[in-house]
């Protein structure tokens, strides 16, 4: 199974260097084609006292005359040099940035995943397994009415209720305005109604499907015969019918990735959380491009890795596509 | 008498869902008909009215600079739609454009029209949107573009599937041997087979395209803050929230709310009547 | 004095409720099952026998409406009527305990994802057996290496010797066997009906549904034949194999390769759309206006529903 693994692993990293290659020439094409000047921007307010002479050199300096292809291939050299530039906004190297805010991202979002699991899981097979009770009725009608709901007013609506009225919990922020250190009593009080918020609208497709899944595979014949051979009803819908019915949903895990981050800059925003996802609002309000550029780079690479982990953990997970071979 | 087990066959049948249709119906009544006969300047800022909670005069409550918020989530729900439609008609021809020539053209052409797409579809798309957008600087126009390239993949995908369909027929090769050079086939024969195709794939682009504008707008990336779009107002909104006024960020997310659950609900229940799901499980 | 147990179906009907159509799948069927004996319950695919298995443990789909009664009586506790009883009784007291499945297709029986070992261990820890997994294959002729496969990765014999040990593990007295050997080949049916003969002569009760009458004349001791979800005969299976009484019976016979070769005119009808009085009419030779209008005599001490029943070689 590991050469498989190995094999499926290698051929995948094979198609992810011309995916990248795509998307860091289409980013460039596009801020090639942008309005916006870099010189300007960097200068700011100076732009209009600095002499013509300076910017030029400044110009010359980047780079900015030589030819497109040149200017991208030292882009991308700098990139895998690990240089990713200074943003404009935080007057910081954009490694700096990244580094300071990407922990907050991965603890809330970490969180936020792992309660999604859990919940979805239990919710989901708790309404296949009583098809059509209250209990069935309920759950499946908060998930697709939670779909049409969009995730910042789902978050507003629960800080107007903890927040404002019944004061339980901090509208926002990662620790209290008036405390000077960073304490995690405090980050965990303020992190609740965020993971909560992003677990919750992050949960939808996959209580629906698991719901669904398992109803489909509560009619398998296999799960007849579990019946027939005496077992308790628990043991048959957990050990048998669940544990078949989830196996597609490892690989539409690792590809909901995009959703998570779409979702993660949304409550990240909304909660004034200091993730990474909120500093690509602040660095495209700014103009930031350096900022916001590695950014979505640190995103397209996050999807990736979320997609082979995905098909990884099902070769793992179905013994039969070990037999059958590697897609 | 008893009955079996459950995990049958269920006798439940699927009811039109009435309720979606008539809200549907009335939401894009009120966005018709509201700016035909309305009086009221959803742009009239009256300091005076501000932050008035729901009233009989105001039934959705005043926002921060006394502007009305029923009024101004009906003329929201306009733009939201407006600028959805556009962004979704632009989308669907760049998605079109490309499947027609990744599917007709075929080979090299083909594999690098998929890899782009591959590419585009690695990028979160509200991620790249805010990309684009900043990159433009927020408008109309940038928010356009944003969903455009956001969203063209699934018309190229569905557009290119049914080429290939199209092409495996026989009246292809008639018409090759005929003596009909690729561009005119791509024209009289592929085109009229593919128009109720990207028709439904424009109408099925519409409620992503303006989720899409929402929450760019929301963001302060989006439309220009004058125009009431829906996700400028729970923006707007948001900032009073705090202080109290719960109404003006409520009602203008009940008008994105609202339609999306409709559209939802009839779109389940027409695949759930082409689909039918009366697998037998029965071995006599 | 304990009261031998047995299984004692009465009136058992059973209906599918579909869209736009109602299937009678089984109709007014009686037949009694006791241990040391062999019932074989044959008849053409499309005869509702593969209805039986499921109705009597009570795993058949939300869509079914059955009448009538199936009667277990197992001697030291109160008879369970198989067709009331609740679930909880079911899946706690006769499933796998008192009546053991012999599936049609073992391979789809066997939840994929799981080996087979993990779920013969779970049969019998679950059903309070002590006896480890290893043993039993061993018994059921199985090598200790191939419990550690998956379903998917057995042989359609290794499956079903799997599913035989399951079935056995614990220890039930009644077997119900449902079409065991479809797919199978010659030689491993015999090895099939062999075990099954052993089950018996064990002193546990066989019904065994199929539609493979040679198979059946290998361990049946009674038959009974199924048509258009009637049960028309139930006979010993010595009578049975050297003169059937009912006119369908006996066609089914002179239609095997051994014999005549010779096969019944005419198809069955669809279980949709039965006939009142007899269902056979159609296609029998020895059919009269009675056939047609009156109900069918039960299977009562005749053993026969037949107006014209052939004439019966053993001496009364």
């Amino acid at each position: 199974m590991t050469r498989a693994l190995g094999r499926m692993a290698a051929w995948r990293l094979a198609f992810t260097a011309p995916l990248l290659l795509v998307v860091t020439l289409g980013m460039f094409v596009l801020a090639k084609a942008s309005p916006f000047d870099p010189v300007r921007q960097y200068l700011g307010d100076r732009a209009l006292t600095t002499s013509p002479e300076i910017a030029r050199q400044i110009r010359a300096n980047w780079g900015l005359d030589r030819p497109l292809a040149e200017q991208y291939l030292t882009w991308l050299g700098n990139l895998l040099r690990g240089d990713l530039g200074e943003s404009r906004s935080m007057h910081r190297p954009v490694a700096e940035v990244i580094g300071e805010r990407l922990g907050w991202t991965l603890l809330a979002a970490g969180c936020a995943m792992v309660v999604m699991l859990a919940a979805s899981l239990v919710l989901g097979s708790l309404a296949a397994w009583r098809r059509d009770s209250w209990a069935d009725r309920l759950i499946s009608g908060t998930a697709y009415a939670n779909e049409a709901a969009p995730v910042f007013w789902t978050a507003l609506i629960v800080i107007w209720i903890f927040a404002v009225r019944l004061r339980w919990l901090p509208p926002g922020g990662l620790t209290d305005a008036a405390s000077g250190t960073v304490e995690p009593a405090d980050v965990l009080r303020h992190m609740i109604l965020p993971v909560a918020v992003l677990a919750f609208s992050q949960s939808s497709w996959l209580v629906l499907f698991v719901r669904e899944s398992l109803i489909t595979t509560l009619r398998e014949d296999f799960v007849i015969g579990a019946r027939a051979r005496g077992l308790r009803e628990r043991t048959v819908v957990v050990r048998h019918a669940l544990r078949s019915a989830l196996l597609p949903f490892i690989t539409l895990l690792g590809a909901r990735v995009p959703e998570l981050v779409t979702g993660a800059i949304l409550v990240e925003t909304v909660f004034s959380w200091p993730g990474v996802a909120s500093a690509s609002v602040q660095a495209a309000l700014a103009a930031d491009f350096p900022l916001l550029a590695a950014l979505t780079l640190l995103a397209t690479l996050a999807v990736v890795a979320g997609n082979l982990l995905a098909d990884t953990a099902y070769v793992i997970a179905d013994p039969r596509v070990r037999v059958l071979g590697v897609s | 008498m008893a009955t079996g087990v459950a995990g049958g066959l269920t006798r439940s049948r699927r009811r039109f869902p009435r309720g979606a249709a008539v809200t549907l119906v009335l939401l894009l009544l009120a966005v018709v008909l509201v700016p035909l006969f309305a009086r009221l300047d959803q742009q009239l800022v009256d300091l005076h009215a501000a932050s008035l909670p729901p009233s009989l005069t105001h039934p959705f409550g005043t926002d921060e600079v006394g502007r009305d918020v029923l009024l101004r989530a009906v003329y929201g729900l306009r733009v939201s739609v407006l600028v959805g439609l556009a962004a979704a008609v632009v989308s669907v021809t760049i998605g079109t454009l490309a499947g027609l020539a990744a599917g007709a053209a075929g080979g090299t052409l083909d594999r690098l029209i998929m890899r782009i797409v591959d590419g585009f579809n690695s990028v979160p798309h509200l991620l790249f949107g805010i990309f684009i957008v900043a990159l433009f600087t927020p408008s109309t126009t940038a928010v356009v573009v944003s969903v455009a390239l956001t969203h063209w993949m699934t018309a190229a995908r569905i557009v290119r599937s049914e080429v290939l369909t199209l092409r495996a027929r026989p009246f292809v090769d008639a018409a090759i041997s005929g003596g009909s050079r690729r561009l005119r086939i791509v024209r009289r024969h592929f085109l009229p087979h593919l128009i109720p195709h990207i028709m439904l794939a424009a109408v099925l682009m519409i409620p992503h395209a303006i989720w899409h504008e929402t929450a760019l707008s929301f963001l302060g990336l989006g439309l220009p803050a004058h125009l009431a779009s829906l996700g400028n107002m729970i923006n707007d909104g948001a900032r009073s929230l705090l202080a109290g006024n719960w109404w003006a960020s409520l009602f203008p997310g009940l008008f994105i709310f609202l339609p999306t659950l409709a559209i939802s609900a009839l779109a389940q229940y027409w695949r759930d009547r082409s689909n039918p799901r009366w697998r037998s499980e029965l071995q006599l | 004095m304990k009261p031998p147990p047995r299984l004692r179906v009465e009136g058992l009907s059973v209906r599918f409720h579909l869209p736009g159509a109602t299937v009678q799948a089984v109709t007014d069927a009686h037949f009694e099952v006791r241990p040391g004996q062999c019932l074989a319950l044959v008849g053409e695919s499309g005869c509702g026998k593969s209805v039986m298995a499921h109705a009597l443990m009570g795993l058949l789909p939300g869509n079914a409406s059955i009448e009538g009664a199936a009667w277990l009586e197992s001697g030291d506790t109160p008879p369970v009527n198989l067709i009331a009883a609740p679930e909880k009784v079911l899946a706690r007291t006769v499933r796998g305990r008192r009546i053991g499945l012999v599936p049609q297709s073992p391979a789809t029986h066997l939840t994929p994802v799981r080996t087979a070992r993990a779920q013969l261990t779970e049969a019998l820890r679950e059903l309070g057996n002590p006896d480890r997994a290893d043993t039993l294959a061993e018994r059921a002729g199985l090598s200790p290496s191939d419990l550690d496969r998956y379903p998917h990765q057995l042989s359609g014999g290794m499956a079903q010797r799997v599913v035989n040990a399951i079935a056995l593990a614990g220890d039930p007295w009644l077997i119900i066997a449902d079409e065991p050997t479809s797919g199978l080949d010659r030689p491993l049916v015999e090895a099939t009906m062999t075990e099954l003969r052993r089950l018996a002569d064990d002193g546990r009760a066989v019904l065994l549904i199929t539609h493979d009458l040679r198979a059946a004349q290998q361990v049946a001791d009674h038959v009974a034949v199924m048509y258009a979800s009637r049960i028309l005969s139930l006979e010993p299976a010595a009578d049975f194999f050297t003169g059937p009484r009912h006119p369908y019976a006996a066609g089914l016979l002179d239609a095997l390769p051994s014999r005549r070769f010779a096969a019944i005119p005419g198809q069955p009808p669809e279980l949709t759309d039965l006939p009142e009085g007899c269902a056979f009419r159609p296609r029998c030779a020895r059919a009269t206006d009675d056939c047609g209008r009156l109900p069918l005599p039960p299977l009562g001490d005749n053993r026969v529903a037949c107006h014209h029943p052939l004439e019966s070689h053993v001496a009364r």
